[in-house]
């Protein structure tokens, strides 16, 4: 594909506007310090963005459950580390991944044997861990989590001493975030599984006819997302310091948008990781960009919609032109578009 | 024969599932609550409550009779009521409360126009630019919930005139509550509009399939977009009951029924993919739903335990309809060959 056709294209030439534009205002945006800050705070969303973006690839409705499976992970996970009285970070790692996988591989079982639209089951499932981890822990907020989700969390790569003093330096969550998206990246374009999953997107029964193992593929993109949401609640709680059981949730639709305006189609079969990333970064930047230009906090959810709105306009307005220039010449036996 | 028309057998047996649920709901909370549940205390409370889940869960239907959805609709809800607090607010110079009936009058006018305006631009969003519904009402919604709470500043706005309040919480024929006869006119309404008008059909054959509803020289757009002024119109009536009963207005009242009313659509039988969905199936969900709500609520059970229910619920229906669905009235008249269309059968996926 051309890259001005792209959407991809038309994100990135956005955040260089908005870019430019924080920047002719406050020049503070394009320091190294608040650029680290920026990924810091994006990584959690960044990381939720990469499973959504398998689910949305596979079609069907967009998953919802996550961010109540993150939050179910990261509540365990930092109860587990209470309770043995340390640890260390893999083992919260390994517990959230594990613990996600399964949730997330029943939302995949019951799609595919009860044939239900995904966004309904996983409505269901959403309401059925977040209740149930607020009945089970009576709301109760972990304000102290161990040790190692402090040094995980406070651990600075590239570290230098700020103009005031202040250490800072890039966290390892971007670095994490990096490491999903590469796998993610890898799985979907360079092994068979990422060839089915968008086979399924494009036709499930075309697919099902080439001999794709639909359950197997469904079953792993929907553990997949449920690991993901795993290790996104552990980077949360790095990031946080606490495990509240209401903290994450209410994420969801500004992730699938993220996704979304990055290119992914609501259709199924389409969808790249990069485009998942920019989005999230589109997102993250007009909230610093808030920051840094003085404007109340109030403004955002405006500022948010008002970006997804124009976004998608300007991407269906680029379409429909590309629709209409083109000549459709209807081969024999096919189905008129 | 029409869509949305069905045989006598087809309508009982589409139906009956739900009646029956919700006659077990109702005697499982009469045996659990005795003489509480069935109180006329209870039913009155019931009737007061229903209307704004029943509304809003008809609103996001009639977006869905098109194959698309309507995730702004709670946010519609309230934006209408703080615009119309606003308006009322700065007619009387702060005291709502005082307000008379002409400026009442025009505050609802304005806040209803505001509403609206979102619609057509909703609307023209979906109609014109063809973004995927999910999309384009997700963006109004964050848009709206933006706007409320620049609006207000994140405060709630309360004091309102008796009129106001009576629209919400008042009771004009004996004990029946004002917005439950608001509920029943709506119903009434829009039974002649889905079922009995030239838009209701044009907009069941536009969910069924919309390239064979252009072919039959029916303007799509203009569709689209009366069906979701319809919608916005049915939210900002929600706006209007919710101001009564909460004697206030905030931006991020009620969010969670977003969710709620996609939950009543499905459990109600309404095809997401369009085309599909009876009145009485959505109506007698939203009964369903509110009166475990209700019911738990007045068990004194952990709100939030409730939350966990509405999952574990619709996991057994699906379950449940899956099991039943194969041996059901209608799959043997779909087997028999007796169906009214293919389309239907073609719209779910392989076995």
């Amino acid at each position: 594909m051309k890259l001005f056709q792209r959407s991809e294209f038309y994100l990135l030439v956005l955040i260089a506007l908005i870019c430019i534009f924080i920047t002719s205002q406050n020049p503070n945006f394009l320091t190294l310090q608040n650029i680290y800050g920026v990924l810091r705070s994006a990584s959690v969303n960044g990381i939720f963005a990469v499973g959504v973006l398998f689910v949305l690839i596979l079609g069907g409705t967009p998953d919802v459950s996550f961010p109540a499976i993150a939050q179910v992970t990261q509540y365990v996970a930092v109860l587990a580390l209470i309770a043995i009285g340390g640890g260390n970070i893999a083992l919260a790692f390994a517990i959230a991944i594990v613990l996600g996988a399964v949730m997330g591989a029943l939302n995949g079982i019951i799609i595919q044997v009860f044939r239900v639209t995904t966004i309904v089951v996983t409505i269901a499932t959403f309401n059925l861990y977040f209740g149930m981890l607020y009945v089970l822990s009576r709301g109760d907020v972990l304000f102290e989590v161990p040790r190692p989700f402090h040094d995980f969390g406070g651990t600075l790569l590239f570290a230098r001493e700020g103009a005031n003093g202040a250490v800072y330096g890039l966290s390892l969550l971007p670095v994490l975030w990096l490491a999903v998206m590469i796998a993610g990246w890898f799985i979907l374009r360079r092994t068979m599984l990422g060839r089915s999953i968008f086979a399924m997107g494009g036709d499930e029964v075309s697919a099902v006819r080439i001999g794709v193992n639909t359950f197997a593929v469904r079953l792993f993109v929907f553990a997949f997302v449920g690991a993901l949401a795993g290790v996104a609640g552990i980077a949360h709680a790095s990031l946080v310091l606490s495990a509240i059981p209401n903290s994450i949730v209410g994420v969801e639709l500004e992730v699938i948008a993220a996704v979304v305006l990055g290119g992914a189609s609501l259709f199924g079969g389409k969808g790249t990781v990069t485009g998942a990333m920019l989005g999230v970064l589109l997102f993250a930047i007009l909230r610093n960009g808030l920051v840094l230009l003085n404007i109340s906090s109030y403004w955002y959810d405006v500022t948010i919609g008002v970006a997804i709105i124009l976004g998608m306009s300007a991407n269906a307005w680029q379409q429909l032109r590309a629709r209409r220039n083109q000549v459709h010449v209807a081969v024999e036996g096919e189905a008129p578009r | 024969m029409k869509p949305g028309q069905k045989s006598f057998l087809g309508r009982l047996s589409a139906d009956a599932p739900l009646l029956f649920i919700l006659i077990a709901m109702v005697v499982l909370m009469a045996l659990l609550l005795p003489g509480r549940f069935l109180a006329s205390y209870n039913l009155i409370n019931l009737a007061n409550q229903l209307p704004v889940l029943a509304l809003l869960s008809i609103g996001m239907m009639v977006s869905m009779l098109s194959g698309g959805i309507n995730l702004a609709i709670v946010a519609a809800a309230n934006f209408t009521g703080i615009v119309t607090a606003l308006t009322m607010n700065w007619l009387t110079g702060g005291a709502a409360a005082t307000a008379g009936l002409p400026v009442i009058l025009m505050s609802m006018a304005v806040g209803l126009a505001a509403c609206m305006v979102i619609a057509l631009l909703t609307g023209f969003l979906i109609a014109w630019l063809e973004i995927p519904p999910i999309l384009a009402t997700l963006g109004v919604m964050m848009l709206l919930d933006g706007l409320s709470i620049v609006m207000t500043r994140g405060y709630t706005l309360s004091g309102f005139p008796p009129f106001v309040i009576e629209i919400g919480n008042g009771s004009l024929l004996w004990a029946i509550p004002n917005a439950f006869v608001i509920l029943v006119l709506v119903i009434v309404a829009l039974h002649f509009v889905l079922n009995r008008s030239p838009f209701g059909f044009k907009l069941y054959m536009l969910g069924a399939n919309p390239r064979a509803a252009e072919y039959s020289n029916i303007d799509t757009r203009i569709v689209l977009m009366k069906q979701y002024a319809l919608s916005f119109l049915l939210a900002a009536l929600t706006g209007f009951i919710m101001m009564g009963q909460f004697n206030s207005v905030k931006a991020n009242y009620a969010e969670s029924y977003v969710l709620v009313t996609v939950l009543a659509c499905f459990l109600g039988g309404i095809n997401p993919f369009g085309g599909d969905g009876r009145l009485s199936g959505i109506v007698l969900a939203a009964v369903i739903l509110q009166t475990i709500s209700s019911g738990v609520n007045l068990l004194g059970v952990d709100p939030f335990f409730v939350t966990a229910m509405w999952g574990a619920i619709i996991l057994i229906v699906i379950a449940v309809s899956h099991v039943t669905g194969r041996y059901s009235v209608q799959t043997m008249i779909r087997a028999l060959g007796l169906g009214r269309d293919r389309a239907d059968a073609g719209s779910k996926t392989k076995e």
